[in-house]
């Protein structure tokens, strides 16, 4: 079975709106580092967040006391919708699916509870903080605003997670009585967020993200959302979703990586989305695009955007998409020359594109891919 | 898998088998323990000692025993450094695969409410207070809510198909069941691992003290006189296979999955509709997909939290259905485990499907005025069992159910 993308709507560190952020990225934009802090610690972080203006005007109830990865998700989720052309309502509410990709959650919030917890005691927990802490808060906000009333799964997982979800839409979306089903993947940054990136090694203090680097320097984590609307048909197509793998060592994540490229490139393959963030996984796809499909371009938007985790596996699937319709891919930033890889170097016509392979290498064992097609 | 009926050309849904399972809870280690307590009528809800508690109102919670938990056979340095959520998945998993070792799963669909949390509060701890952070990369990297499940497979197995990790607060068990028999059913998928997990954290516990949700007393679901509930942890693991692959090859049957139902009710973030649709939805939901009646349901597994507005919603919607059909929370012996509780109590419809008896709802005293149930109360009981079904609800306003039933040799 394969769904058709049927509009698209992201938040992204260089704004909202498809085609104002995908005008930015062939230009060559990059996101703008913000520094973030922590009263209790001296060292400060690089984020890349999303500006104010891109969640704007969105007023509901539900969101007044939210965090902003439920703003972001909202947001991207309403215009994906707004772009399929779907209004719901009461009549066609319950054939809708919603599922939510997300990593780390509400981070945020999760933190600011936990900090009361422990400088001044379990008395002092805010009971309203705690249910924005839980992984589906962004889900149920979003079901709230639509009126969804059937199917709603938060799926979690490392940066993979976003194509995960969509593999399970297309399980969901074998019940025949459902028309649509929205796919969002949101994150939200924060310190905490990155201390612990940068304990595991993942992360470097300043940009730029160097994508299939050898020194490995690591990732700039950022925020937003990114969001599809499936449906039957259209000119877009999930053409096969790979269920992909996890594991165990790192360097078996390159051997899954080629299993996946094997059976999505059973056809003729124009340019692959990589999800290479500048750690450790962008040695593991180079050396199975290296060996399985040598020849076919690559980019990788990380570089511009960040590691968003939970919504980078929607933004990939947004670029590729957008790379399909428009026929060209915009420059991979901050790439060695001396990366054999055939990258996207600069904006690269790819006229008369018809798939692409979208690869998502989470840096916790989970590894999945996609091939998109243009009819 | 799915095949097309002759002259209709519709997709006749493949039948679903539930052929093995695993469990760890406060009622014990596996299915016999957990047999054993349920028809013992077992009080497993003890006085939290894992965090302090003395700042808040409730102080008990179902504890899974760390020196059983962590003394299992596996003594690599790998197994120290895992979360306690990654044992309690290693023996549910365990414990399901020496049932059926040719067990060979295409995908694995586990839900959890909040992974690794208690590895994360230590980070934090540690950084509050500049402490040793030595250890953070270890917490840090076994908190995700996928490693448990990673971690399992990779043990048990020794390999790890790809996860699906649902988080859908409290429902988040009872959906990933669904979810699997839903992939099964549709043809899409042969064999399938499923279930839920969850361990006791602070952060949690804290949460659900902070709304008042949990409480300083017994947990007595559908009581008169309740006043919240209580917490627990625990995993459990099903493994679900296309009922025909399953008799071929003589796979043991345990029970038939027969339905699932979701629903969503958008009325609060943390309280259910009080009208009941929600629950209600999601047992119609399940009926329709089973197509059976309600009639044809012989125990309900309720969610059964004992808090005011959880079972004021789902006892209404239960009655609105079901005529006097038996019901208990069996969360009144062990707390309410999040994302293991869904998983936890289909074992416990498996076993009340298998041993013909009725698990027991504890503590109970008086039903609500308010309510027309048959609770099973207090003790077990024996009864003729074919089908149960199982509820599930979470913040979010989150609705699921499913529908068990025995099938006969």
């Amino acid at each position: 079975m394969s769904l058709a993308i049927a509009g698209m709507g992201w938040v992204t560190p260089l704004g909202n709106g498809v085609d104002a952020v995908w005008e930015r990225l062939l230009r060559g934009d990059e996101a703008s580092a913000t520094p973030i802090s922590e009263q209790f610690a001296d060292r400060s972080y690089s984020a890349f967040r999303v500006p104010e203006s891109a969640v704007t005007g969105l007023a509901h109830p539900r969101l007044r006391r939210a965090s902003v990865i439920s703003r972001f998700a909202a947001t991207a989720g309403l215009d994906a919708l707004q772009a399929a052309g779907v209004k719901v309502n009461s009549q066609n509410a319950g054939r809708i699916a919603l599922i939510f990709a997300i990593s780390n959650g509400g981070v945020i919030y999760t933190k600011r509870f936990y900090r009361d917890v422990v400088e001044t005691g379990a008395q002092s927990a805010s009971p309203l903080l705690f249910p924005e802490t839980v992984f589906n808060a962004p889900a149920s906000h979003l079901a709230a605003i639509l009126g969804v009333t059937g199917t709603t799964y938060t799926v979690v997982g490392d940066g993979a997670v976003g194509l995960l979800a969509i593999k399970m839409a297309e399980d969901v979306m074998m019940d025949k009585s459902l028309d649509y089903c929205l796919v969002v993947g949101t994150e939200e940054v924060d310190w905490l967020l990155c201390d612990a990136y940068w304990r595991w090694r993942l992360l470097r203090s300043m940009p730029p993200i160097e994508p299939f680097g050898k020194q490995k320097r690591g990732m700039i984590v950022s925020e937003g959302a990114g969001a599809i609307v499936l449906a039957r048909e259209g000119p877009i197509t999930i053409e096969r979703a790979h269920s992909g793998g996890c594991y165990a060592k790192r360097a078996e994540a390159e051997e899954i990586l080629k299993r996946i490229l094997r059976d999505l490139s059973q056809v003729e393959i124009d340019f692959v989305i990589s999800s290479a963030n500048g750690t450790f996984i962008d040695q593991a796809e180079q050396g199975a695009l290296e060996q399985v499909i040598p020849d076919a371009v690559t980019y990788a938007a990380k570089p511009a955007l960040g590691e968003s985790v939970g919504a980078s596996g929607l933004w990939q699937v947004i670029l590729g998409a957008q790379a399909l319709r428009h026929g060209e891919l915009p420059p991979v930033l901050h790439a060695d020359p001396a990366i054999s890889l055939r990258l996207a170097r600069s904006r690269m016509a790819v006229t008369g594109a018809r798939r692409a392979i979208i690869l998502s290498s989470g840096v916790n064992q989970q590894v999945a891919g996609l091939r998109l097609a243009l009819h | 898998m799915a095949q097309l009926g002759s002259t209709t050309g519709v997709k006749t849904p493949e039948r679903v088998a539930v052929v093995a399972a695993g469990v760890v809870s406060p009622l014990g280690f596996g299915l016999a323990e957990t047999l054993n307590s349920l028809r013992k009528a077992n009080d497993c809800v003890t006085a939290v000692t894992r965090f302090s508690v003395a700042e808040c109102r409730c102080k008990t919670a179902g504890q899974v025993p760390d020196d059983r938990l962590l003394a299992g056979p596996n003594k690599k340095r790998r197994a120290k450094r895992l979360h306690r959520a990654s044992h309690m998945m290693i023996h549910a998993l365990r414990e399901a695969v020496m049932q059926v070792p040719q067990f060979e799963p295409e995908l694995t669909i586990i839900g959890t409410t909040s992974g690794g949390m208690s590895h994360g509060e230590q980070y934090y701890r540690s950084l509050c207070r500049s402490g040793n952070l030595r250890h953070a990369p270890t917490w840090i990297a076994n908190y995700p809510a996928q490693k448990p499940v990673i971690d399992a497979q990779e043990e048990v197995l020794g390999f790890s198909v790809q996860c699906q990790v649902i988080a859908n607060a409290c429902a988040s068990g009872t959906n990933a069941i669904g979810h699997a028999f839903e992939c099964v059913r549709s043809g899409r998928y042969q064999c399938v691992l499923t279930g839920g997990y969850d361990a006791l954290s602070e952060l949690v516990f804290t949460g659900f003290d902070s709304l008042q949700a949990s409480t300083p007393e017994k947990c007595r679901p559908f009581d008169r006189h309740r006043t919240g509930m209580v917490l627990g942890e625990g995993a459990a693991v099903l493994a679900l296979e296309n009922l025909e692959l399953a008799r071929k090859r003589g796979a043991p049957v345990l029970a038939e999955i027969v339905g699932y139902g979701i629903s969503t009710d958008n009325f609060h973030i943390t309280q259910p509709d009080p009208s009941g649709v929600g629950p209600r939805q999601a047992m119609e939901r399940a009926l329709q997909s089973a197509q059976i009646s309600a009639d044809e349901v012989d125990y309900i597994n309720a969610h059964g939290t004992a808090t005011i507005f959880n079972d004021a919603a789902e006892g209404k919607a239960i009655s609105q259905l079901f005529n006097g059909v038996p019901v208990s929370s069996t969360k009144s012996m062990m707390g309410h485990s999040l994302g293991a509780a869904g998983a936890v109590e289909a074992v416990i419809s498996l076993l009340a499907l298998r041993d013909q008896f009725l698990p027991p709802n504890i503590n109970f005293e008086a039903l609500d005025d308010s309510l027309d149930l048959n609770v099973v109360a207090n003790e077990s009981r024996s009864a003729v069992v074919r089908t149960a079904i199982s509820n599930s609800f979470g913040f979010g306003g989150t609705n699921a159910s499913i529908l068990i039933r025995r099938v006969e040799a």
